[in-house]
């Protein structure tokens, strides 16, 4: 009865996850794609966007809600990165002269953000993609009017004959910020997976000696590991991602180092009094305060955070393999759309999410996002509609888990407010 | 401001605006002094000096430019009879002929620069002949444009079938009397002598509508011709009318197009060919463009013919300008052996200085001076004062005003609300701005009158949904879209005038009953979240939407994509069906504004209706429920209820809103279009002073008012003053998410369910 139940609580919890892992089999199948290019291309996504989706997590627990002015530490890496480029700084350089400026521009922007989000509590989720879109035009008035004009730029990246920043900015050749971190070293993807298996069994391992851990989570741990393991050495499976089948998947090592890098900070600072903080603001926010935690400061900072290192992510995304452009006027506007439905899709909650949550969801929402095309046109015969099932994958998958989460709630206060009708009714 | 000075406002909270306020007594009795200035006998007389310099200026630069460019020309000349001509660098020559061109200009400003005047009088009242006989010919001029560019616009917007007004075999006299219909101006007696030009217009625009059917029926049959034949190898080798009579044979549908029957035939031999080589040709692509973009008409003027009071003051015209040459030849001789293409350039120069659009005093001045026009210095402080009046009286009315605001800050915060008064105030701020760049407000207040009955109804609609508590209804495209899907169920069933746009209001609002039904039950189970909700449950919509227009099966040939044969288009032409039909009904001018009465009649009984409806019994339990649940639930009132009825009223009115908004537009947009209308109509309202849980049918007329005022003044003076444009449409931005935050501050966090 009680593991019924259990089963029932977790499926309710991760229906919007299950649902996508079926569509996302079933645009597989029905698009046609080949299992090769569909890794390879799930592979690139996932190098460029995991980072903006881990940005989210920390307001998430501070109870914040979905972060969706993450466009606006988006706009602080452009800002950034158009810097650099004005000042012809290439290579690794350049990307750490970008992602030196956008430190500041992120936290003091994060700052106003955190100051507005304090006098809108409840309503921070909707609060935020207004003042993503606001802080779109006070981008677009900086980016036509004042760089250019007031701000004086070098004429490679100004319109000729009028005010303004140029509508796309090359990265590649001469400017040499194009794949400037993936490009560092590459390792094949077997190898990373293997060597990952490794790590999970030996960390469960070591957990356990350590007694945080209990018996059975080592032991599920190290099976995970295994069936990890397994399942890429099963031959026919390898020959998809170790080139037998078109291309040899490889993973940009620094890239996913500073990836699991962000997920240990995660984590990390969680264990942190900061971190006991976070969780005790996005719990109760009034006992919070009786404890004696500056509920309006944590939360400020979670944001500040937040921000910083989504602008990171987006010079990340940048720079990674693909892109090779900077869209000057659009390339932040999804930003926001796109990280919020990923976590979302992962399982995570308007008050709960976890590194592994924003990874899988990542994955799952990217795959859709590759095949939905086809898989459209393979269904309707229109590949128009592919185009407009994307977006309405985007946002109904945030209305759905708005909706659940509200529903949820609802319902914990309905029955928590019976339980305080019985007992008072068998007090009296 | 600290609470120590709120509670004391004592002399040193009020220095701010009272500096403000002497400062603008200042500025406007500077103004007063140079308007004064203006009318002086010695301001006039040293203008009008001015203006002799300013024309012989005008007179010797082109003099002086025609003997510079030629002497550069004679360079250049030389310079490629040489040798090494080919071996020197394109800046090596440029830099030698702009040498040779400077050195010229130097010397022919040395010549005439400074022309003597002999007879000062005769040069003077020449001038003055020909600015009287300018100024007469080119308002008259103007007004006519303007009447022909009204007819011009009025007959373009509203006739979509020009085949009909025009086709072959109408007469001229029929061709005008069925564009009177459309534009009753036209048959005036003072318009007839435009008859014959709006004739050619008709003919060339059915002409190009023939065009456009044909290519489109072409691209069609070429379609039939790509995908109905099954095998070309069979028709290899016939002769063209064997291979014409098979290609009917197989395929019957191209029976009708012996028009194309060349094009057909070459699409055919070219299959044929590649066939034979194994290779298979796609069909045509399907073009979006061209048909699909809406733009402001923009009257052309090829058709324009003066009347003949216009053809005399031109040639009075033309009388005075040859006295002025004279006068100008007597005094700088080589004028005269100027080529006729020089003269032409010199005449359009010495009316650019004598004709002005705007003639006031400092319009004049600064134009002159530009022109190099000097006074004396002992006046030039008066002069310049006398230039600078208006914008001194601009300046000193903005000054005063924000001083008045700051001094009255808290008393009219408390009755109008922060944002309102901010906006108010920017807006009276625009008008002077519009007023400084001679913009015309009256025009521009036309435009406003225009947007709020395009806009009015869309605002109306957040009201109910303020009232019932379920905040600013941004799930309103729901509303939006039901009304769209109305609009094209009626260009489906070919439907027009007032059936088809009553038929597209009712269709509508019965398609969003059941959507907003459902909609506000699930707004009832997430009370405290239904801003985030609606927002996202509206933008879904939206998208599944954009999937459902892809799919519907409509079929009418004149709103699906033609080649693929189905999905609706992007946009919606509504000419000939039910295009700005309210806006012209029982339309009037007054003081040259075009007065949407019909528009404005529905807006006022929309508004009237809402607000009956909030007076009713029901309407009086809504509010409770809306403004103070529990208080509602406990005194009987059933609040799910109540917010069911006001989520269900303001999704019907937004279907209603986009109807009467796409027939003020003239184009119903269908898939993304409608996606930010929520957050439009919400700011507006919220500028007009309603906040996310109190609004009234005022705080609407107020809102649309200010929020299109201040975007139709803003885009005009943004236009002005920088180049490129784009500046208002970050203002519109800013705005418009700016006033939603704001609110969203002031809702306070407490509502958290």
């Amino acid at each position: 009865m009680r593991e019924q139940n259990q089963v029932k609580a977790h499926l309710e919890k991760y229906i919007v996850t299950y649902l996508f892992i079926a569509l996302s089999v079933l645009f597989i199948v029905t698009s046609g794609m080949d299992i090769n290019y569909v890794a390879s291309q799930l592979l690139l996504r996932l190098n460029r966007n995991a980072f903006i989706v881990l940005a989210l997590i920390i307001p998430i627990i501070a109870g914040m809600g979905i972060n969706f002015a993450i466009t606006i530490g988006a706009m602080a890496a452009q800002i950034g990165l158009l810097l650099t480029i004005n000042w012809g700084v290439t290579g690794v350089a350049g990307i750490l002269l970008a992602a030196a400026i956008t430190l500041p521009l992120g936290a003091f922007f994060g700052f106003l953000i955190g100051k507005l989000l304090n006098k809108m509590k409840g309503q921070e989720t909707i609060g935020s993609l207004i003042l993503g879109y606001f802080a779109n035009g006070a981008y677009q008035l900086l980016f036509l009017f004042i760089f250019g004009s007031i701000i004086p730029l070098n004429s490679n990246v100004t319109i000729v004959g009028a005010s303004g920043v140029q509508n796309t900015l090359n990265l590649t050749g001469s400017v040499g910020l194009y794949t400037a971190i993936d490009g560092i070293a590459h390792i094949p993807f077997l190898l990373a997976m293997y060597i990952f298996c490794g790590a999970l069994a030996l960390a469960s391992i070591i957990q356990f000696a350590r007694k945080k851990i209990t018996v059975k989570r080592m032991i599920g741990s190290l099976i995970v590991a295994a069936v990890i393991a397994g399942v890429f050495s099963v031959p026919q499976i390898a020959a998809y991602v170790n080139g037998a089948h078109g291309r040899e998947l490889k993973l940009p090592l620094v890239t996913w180092l500073l990836i699991l890098g962000l997920c240990l900070f995660n984590s990390t600072i969680m264990r942190t009094r900061l971190g006991q903080k976070f969780r005790a603001v996005g719990q109760n926010q009034t006992v919070a305060n009786a404890s004696g935690i500056n509920v309006d400061r944590t939360r400020v900072i979670a944001i500040m955070i937040s921000t910083v290192l989504a602008g990171w992510g987006q010079i990340l995304f940048m720079q990674s393999e693909g892109i090779g452009t900077f869209q000057t006027y659009a390339a932040h506007e999804q930003v926001g759309l796109y990280a919020g439905a990923a976590i979302l899709v992962g399982g995570a909650s308007i008050d709960r999410a976890t590194n592994l949550q924003a990874l899988v969801g990542t994955f799952l929402f990217h795959s859709l996002f590759i095949t939905a095309q086809s898989a459209a046109s393979a269904m309707f015969g229109n590949s128009a509609v592919g185009e407009y099932f994307r977006a309405f994958l985007s946002y109904g998958v945030i209305a759905v888990a708005l909706i659940m989460y509200a529903w949820r709630s609802a319902k914990q206060k309905k029955a928590g407010q019976m339980n305080l009708n019985e007992q008072r009714s068998a007090k009296s | 401001m600290s609470e120590k000075t709120r509670e004391k406002p004592g002399i040193r909270s009020r220095i701010v605006p009272i500096v403000l306020i002497l400062l603008a007594v200042a500025l406007i009795g500077a103004s007063i002094g140079g308007y004064a200035l203006q009318g002086t006998q010695e301001s006039i007389d040293n203008l009008d000096q001015m203006r002799s310099q300013a024309v012989l200026h005008a007179a010797s630069e082109g003099l002086i430019n025609n003997i510079a460019q030629q002497a550069r020309a004679d360079k250049l000349a030389e310079l490629r009879k040489d040798k090494d001509f080919r071996k020197r660098g394109l800046d090596e020559v440029n830099a030698i002929c702009d040498g040779a061109m400077n050195e010229a200009r130097a010397e022919a400003e040395k010549l005439y620069a400074n022309p003597v005047v002999q007879d000062e009088a005769a040069l003077q009242s020449a001038i003055s002949a020909f600015e009287k006989a300018l100024a007469e010919s080119s308002g008259l001029s103007q007004t006519e444009r303007a009447a022909y560019a009204e007819l011009y616009v009025q007959l373009v917007d509203n006739i979509s079938d020009w085949k009909a007004v025009a086709g072959e075999g109408i007469q001229d006299a029929n061709v005008i009397s069925a564009l009177g219909n459309v534009a009753p101006d036209l048959l005036k007696t003072e318009n007839s002598h435009l008859h014959d030009g709006f004739v050619k217009l008709a003919r060339d625009m059915a002409v190009k509508q023939q065009a456009k059917e044909d290519a489109e029926q072409q691209n069609q049959l070429l379609t039939v011709l790509a995908t109905a034949i099954p095998d070309w190898n069979e028709y290899a080798g016939l002769e063209k009318d064997a291979l014409w009579d098979k290609l009917i044979q197989e395929a019957p549908e191209l029976a009708g197009g012996e028009k194309f029957q060349d094009a057909l035939l070459k699409a055919a031999s070219e299959h044929i060919a590649a066939a034979e080589k194994g290779e298979t040709i796609a069909p045509p692509a399907e073009s979006e463009a061209g048909a699909d973009t809406v733009s402001e008409t923009q009257a052309d003027y090829k058709y324009f013919t003066p009347t003949e009071a216009l053809n005399r003051e031109e040639t009075e015209k033309n009388a005075a300008y040859e006295e002025l040459n004279a006068q100008l030849v007597a005094i700088i001789p080589d004028l005269g052996s100027l080529s006729s293409k020089l003269q032409n350039t010199l005449r359009e120069n010495i009316e650019k200085v004598l004709w002005l659009e705007n003639n006031s005093f400092s319009a004049r001045y600064n134009t002159y001076v530009a022109h190099q026009a000097t006074t004396d210095s002992a006046g030039a402080w008066k002069m310049n004062l006398a230039s600078l009046a208006k914008p001194l009286l601009l300046a000193g009315v903005a000054v005063l005003l924000l001083g008045l605001v700051v001094l009255f800050w808290k008393p009219l915060t408390e009755r109008f609300g922060v944002p309102r008064t901010i906006i108010a105030l920017f807006f009276v701020y625009l008008c002077l701005l519009a007023e400084l760049y001679n913009i015309s407000v009256r025009m521009m207040m036309g435009n406003v009158l225009e947007r709020m009955t395009m806009y009015g109804v869309l605002v109306l609609a957040m009201m109910p949904g303020i009232q019932c508590g379920i905040g600013l209804n941004m799930g309103m495209t729901i509303g939006c879209i039901s009304g769209l899907l109305g609009i094209v169920l009626a260009l489906q069933f070919n439907m027009v005038g007032f059936p088809a746009l009553v038929f597209a209001c009712v269709s509508g609002a019965v398609v969003s009953l059941p959507l907003g039904w459902a909609y506000s039950k699930l707004l009832n189970r997430m009370k405290g979240n239904e801003m985030t909700i609606s927002t996202y449950v509206g933008f879904s919509f939206v998208s599944l939407m954009c999937i459902g227009w892809m799919m519907l099966p409509f079929n009418n040939p004149k709103i699906i994509w033609l080649l693929s044969g189905k999905g609706l288009r992007v946009t919606h032409s509504l000419l000939g069906s039910f295009a700005h039909l309210l806006d012209n009904f029982l339309a009037f001018k007054v003081f040259g504004i075009k007065v949407p009465t019909g528009g404005l009649l529905f807006l006022g009984l929309c508004c009237l209706g809402v607000w009956l409806f909030s007076r009713s019994r029901l309407g009086i339990a809504m509010t409770a429920a809306g403004s103070n649940p529990r208080f509602a639930e406990a005194s009987g009132i059933n609040v799910n209820k109540m917010r069911t009825v006001g989520t269900v009223l303001s999704t019907v009115i937004a279907a209603v809103g986009i109807v009467i908004y796409s027939q003020a537009f003239g184009y119903a947009q269908l898939y993304t279009a409608p996606r930010q209308l929520g957050f439009i109509a919400s700011s507006a309202i919220l500028i007009g002073g309603a906040t996310v849980s109190k609004a009234k049918v005022s705080h609407v007329l107020i809102g649309v008012f200010l929020f299109e005022g201040v975007l139709v003044f803003g885009q005009q003076i943004a236009n002005s003053v920088v180049a490129g444009g784009g500046l208002s449409e970050v203002m519109r931005i800013m705005i418009s998410n700016g006033i939603i935050l704001y609110a969203l501050t002031q809702s306070g966090g407490g509502r958290r369910a």
